[in-house]
């Protein structure tokens, strides 16, 4: 597989795809909260689709893009979003980012019209116990608005 | 970050830039949203080990063996402890608090009975379960809020089974009940609601030289040191805790156990070792919000004055009391909310179970009383035909005013009418008629209000104090150490600014560290709404004293060259200290009862306006707006503080509408974010905040705590917003489609099947 573009080899393919990011590659931006799929703390890309990557082994993973918070930089929604989140003072603890980031440049990266409820949506496999989620939806409306996604 | 300017003066009478009120981004933002921060949990170290826990399936029983030879066989164990193997196995000096490791007896599903550390985390989880527990199982007690009509037939301590009681009461209370116009009575029950922080407990530890250093998420690193060197054996100095970077807290890094495994395992295994709990152990195992069952009653009189607030509550610590009576100690206290009445009385108790251990969460107390109280007052005021908003404001306690328990001074920072009113000025509120007249089909419209008090710090005789050092280099860079700790507020952050306009310096001239027991003299807990106001003026003093001595070195010259001089005269170090200050007068308050009453110098207050629709039909809720106004003083980072007020409104709504750890004869039902509900970003309306403008004399630049207080209103508001909807007042939370969906059907004469 390739990881941020670079291509990975070396790992378990029977090993959960979080494992070899965290452990195997030291990529430790994503993080796990539940290891069950329900927190969304350990969402990467995979192929450009946001997935979990605790519910996905390393072998699903093979020949494939894969995407995480570290690689999000070189794509223009992630870079507006880094700055979006911060300058909306949209985060507190930070642990739920790295995967509200990588749903919410998903969402913005392939989304023509981004709305309010859309960017709830897209979001809302992401639990955050910090944020109320307010001030997370109007950094991602903003950087959309800046990409011209926002309608 | 920006090269200082080091031709900066020494100071100028004002900051070019003043940097309080200013909205902040956190210090460490940047490095969150490039995946760069390294939390507790992300750190690795050669030669290091991973551990695992084991831990009790039954919920009361004693441990007639420990068996842990086929762990200890397993390839790649390193080392298994058992109760045996920890010098001291107690969590603190009172047995109450339970074990590090249970050894005689366990009394929770998910207690901890022996930590395995192995090679790596498969092979700990593997050994770990090997272990083999021979159990005698015991009677278990469900306990007074999940099974009031419980008669235990056994003890979980030798003092039985209540951990503590709290009575107070002022004036003639049963007098005033009997004779109210109107009496409005309220029995509710709230439930174990868990605090979710994402990231689960964990960390590593490390045993060098005589010395274990800790990293590991708390709200208290000086207590967590404490109960490390206790279990080991250990001078306190030997002991050192690094708490963050963490992922959140909210009261459960309170009393966790986590950073005493680390150490025993790094102190029995002389390598590193990484301990990191799964989920669904921190569901079962982690403290919870106490359940309670209240009973409140109001008497109101003809005119909506309130002549009498009568609660009695039964809390569930679970199987220790950790805070459990300073829990209940703080509900006594709130039990009267932000009103003037002549007549009051509390009276609580506080049981053990053999439930989920209860602990401090985010509002501690207050939310459980709250409840039932407000919801009284917004039936009151439908029975009296009056507005809701205008019930409580006739009844309000006024800054200067005295409390209705206990008769102190609230002080004169306390800003109950102008919350009130800055909420009831709203759209929502002011247009909640035609709100509800847009009601279409099955979807009933409704709008609820609610206000709630919270002190702020640990309460009057606990000796309450915050620290902060600082010392200056020879290049001018200030270097401030303090107290409390950051768990996700980016409090160092806010600690900058107000170090920056003390001193009249840039910021960035300034780095503020938390969080090291080696560094920050002990501040005490990242709680009771404290650590703004009581950090924040320690750092204001420590500042002041460094900003004095450049004052007398002459002002206008370039700090360096004064920065030299003071490092050359020994004079680069400042400590300094704000002991929280104590209510000027005890009231009614026995002067030597002051700290088993706890009551606070400096309140704070929320009001909020819920806008929501039910399904008729189905029970459903959908929410579609929440405004939260709250009295926080000035606010150092209003963008912070902000923040803060909308993660509080979330959980709020979560206690309200889906959060309920479960338990059936103290077996978990709840097991982990599959069946525990919290809320998502389509579950949480739209949230807007208003800072009521305020100024609390006593606290940094007129800033105090605010974080805990806007947790309360919200169910309360929602509950109210519910019956102003369909006439059901739901008086158990959370209130589940399948609850309201009952209550709903009981109202219309339907017998439940």
């Amino acid at each position: 597989m390739n990881v941020n573009g670079t291509a990975v080899t070396g790992y378990d393919a029977g090993a959960r795809l979080l494992d070899v990011i965290r452990e195997h590659l030291g990529l430790r931006g994503t993080k796990e909260g539940c290891g069950v799929g329900e927190c969304g703390s350990c969402t990467v890309l995979l192929d450009g689709e946001p997935v979990c990557s605790c519910l996905v082994l390393a072998g699903q993973a093979e020949g494939r893009e894969v995407t995480t918070v570290e690689g999000l930089a070189s794509c223009p929604a992630g870079a507006r979003l880094r700055e979006q989140l911060v300058d909306h003072q949209a985060l507190q603890c930070g642990y739920c980012i790295p995967g509200v980031m990588v749903s919410a440049t998903a969402h913005l990266s392939r989304t023509e019209e981004v709305t309010e409820e859309s960017v709830r949506t897209a979001i809302s496999g992401n639990l955050c116990r910090c944020t109320g989620y307010t001030k997370l939806v109007s950094a991602v409306l903003t950087a959309a608005s800046d990409t011209g996604a926002h309608s | 970050m920006t090269t200082p300017d080091t031709t900066h003066a020494a100071r100028t009478s004002t900051p070019a830039v003043p940097m309080v009120g200013r909205s902040v981004p956190a210090d460490d933002a940047g490095a969150i949203v490039s995946g760069a921060l390294s939390y507790v949990t992300d750190r690795r170290a050669s030669g290091m080990v991973w551990a695992a826990v084991h831990r009790s399936v039954h919920p009361h029983a004693h441990l007639r063996s420990v068996d842990t030879s086929r762990a200890v066989a397993e390839s790649g164990v390193i080392a298994v402890l058992t109760g045996v193997d920890v010098p001291n196995n107690h969590l603190g000096s009172d047995p109450a608090n339970g074990p590090v490791l249970a050894d005689q007896v366990v009394r929770q599903v998910g207690e901890a009975i022996a930590l395995v550390a192995a090679v790596d985390e498969a092979t700990a989880r593997r050994a770990a379960a090997l272990i083999q527990v021979e159990y005698e199982p015991l009677p278990v007690v469900s306990g007074p809020v999940t099974a009031p009509d419980e008669v235990a037939s056994v003890s979980l301590h030798p003092g039985g089974n209540v951990a503590g009681t709290i009575g107070f009461r002022s004036g003639d209370v049963d007098a005033a009940l009997g004779t109210a116009e109107l009496v409005v009575e309220m029995d509710t029950v709230t439930s174990a609601q868990e605090h979710v922080a994402i990231e689960t407990p964990g960390g590593m530890a490390e045993w060098d030289l005589g010395k274990v250093t800790i990293w590991c998420g708390s709200q208290n690193p000086g207590l967590h040191r404490r109960l490390v060197a206790h279990a080991l054996g250990l001078d306190a100095d030997d002991v050192r805790l690094i708490s963050n970077p963490v992922g959140g807290a909210f009261g459960s890094r309170n009393d966790d156990p986590v950073p005493v495994y680390l150490a025993l395992l790094a102190w029995h295994t002389r390598r590193p070792v990484h301990l990191h709990l799964s989920r669904e152990e921190t569901t079962v195992a982690g403290p919870k919000r106490h359940p309670y069952r209240t009973r409140v009653r109001i008497a109101v009189d003809g005119a909506g004055m309130l002549s009498a607030i009568d609660s009695r509550a039964i809390a569930d610590t679970g199987p220790y009391v950790t805070s459990g009576r300073y829990v209940l100690k703080t509900s006594a206290e709130m039990s009267v909310g932000p009103y003037a009445t002549p007549n009051a009385r509390f009276d609580g108790t506080v049981a053990y179970s053999n439930n989920a251990n209860a602990g401090a969460f985010r509002g501690f107390g207050v939310p459980q009383v709250a409840f039932g109280l407000e919801l009284a007052m917004s039936r009151a005021a439908e029975r009296l035909r009056l507005d809701p908003a205008e019930l409580r404001r006739r009844n309000l306690l006024r800054a200067g005013g005295r409390h209705s328990l206990y008769g102190h001074p609230v002080g004169h920072g306390f800003r109950a009418v102008e919350t009130l009113d800055a909420a009831a000025e709203h759209p929502f509120w002011r247009e909640r008629e035609a709100w509800a007249a847009g009601s279409v089909g099955p979807w009933r419209r409704g709008t609820g209000i609610a206000l709630a008090i919270k002190g702020v710090g640990m309460g009057s005789g606990r000796g309450d104090i915050a620290r902060a050092r600082l010392i200056v280099a020879t290049d001018g860079q200030i270097n401030i150490w303090a107290g409390p700790n950051h768990t996700g507020q980016a409090i160092e952050t806010s600690y900058r600014q107000v170090a920056a306009d003390v001193l009249g310096l840039p910021a960035d001239r300034i780095r503020v560290h938390v969080g090291d027991t080696e560094l920050v003299p002990e501040s005490g807990a990242t709680a009771a709404s404290r650590s703004m106001y009581a950090g924040g003026a320690a750092v204001e003093r420590v500042c002041a004293q460094l900003r004095a001595a450049l004052d007398e070195a002459g002002a206008g010259r370039p700090l360096q060259e004064v920065a030299a001089e003071l490092v050359a005269a020994g004079r680069a170090e400042y400590e300094a200290e704000f002991p929280l200050p104590d209510v000027a007068d005890p009231g009614r308050i026995p002067p030597e009862a002051l700290a088993e009453y706890a009551p606070h110098a400096v309140y704070g207050c929320s009001a909020q306006v819920v806008r929501l629709e039910v399904n008729r039909l189905t029970g459903e809720v959908r929410l579609h707006g929440v405004v939260c106004a709250v009295d926080a003083g000035v606010a150092i980072n209003p963008g912070a503080t902000i923040g803060q007020a909308e993660g509080g409104v979330a959980q709020g709504i979560g206690f309200a509408l889906f959060e309920e750890y479960r338990v059936h004869e103290g077996r978990p039902v709840t097991t982990g974010l599959e069946n525990y509900l919290v809320p998502t970003a389509v579950d949480t309306p739209p949230i807007e905040t208003i800072l009521v403008p305020g100024y609390e004399g006593t606290g940094p630049f007129g800033a105090k705590g605010m974080s805990e207080v806007v947790v309360v209103p919200t169910a309360p508001a929602i509950a109210a917003a519910i019956g102003a909807a369909t006439g059901v007042w739901p008086q158990h939370l959370p209130v589940t489609p399948e609850r309201l969906w009952t209550a709903l059907r009981a109202a219309d004469g339907v017998v439940a099947a």
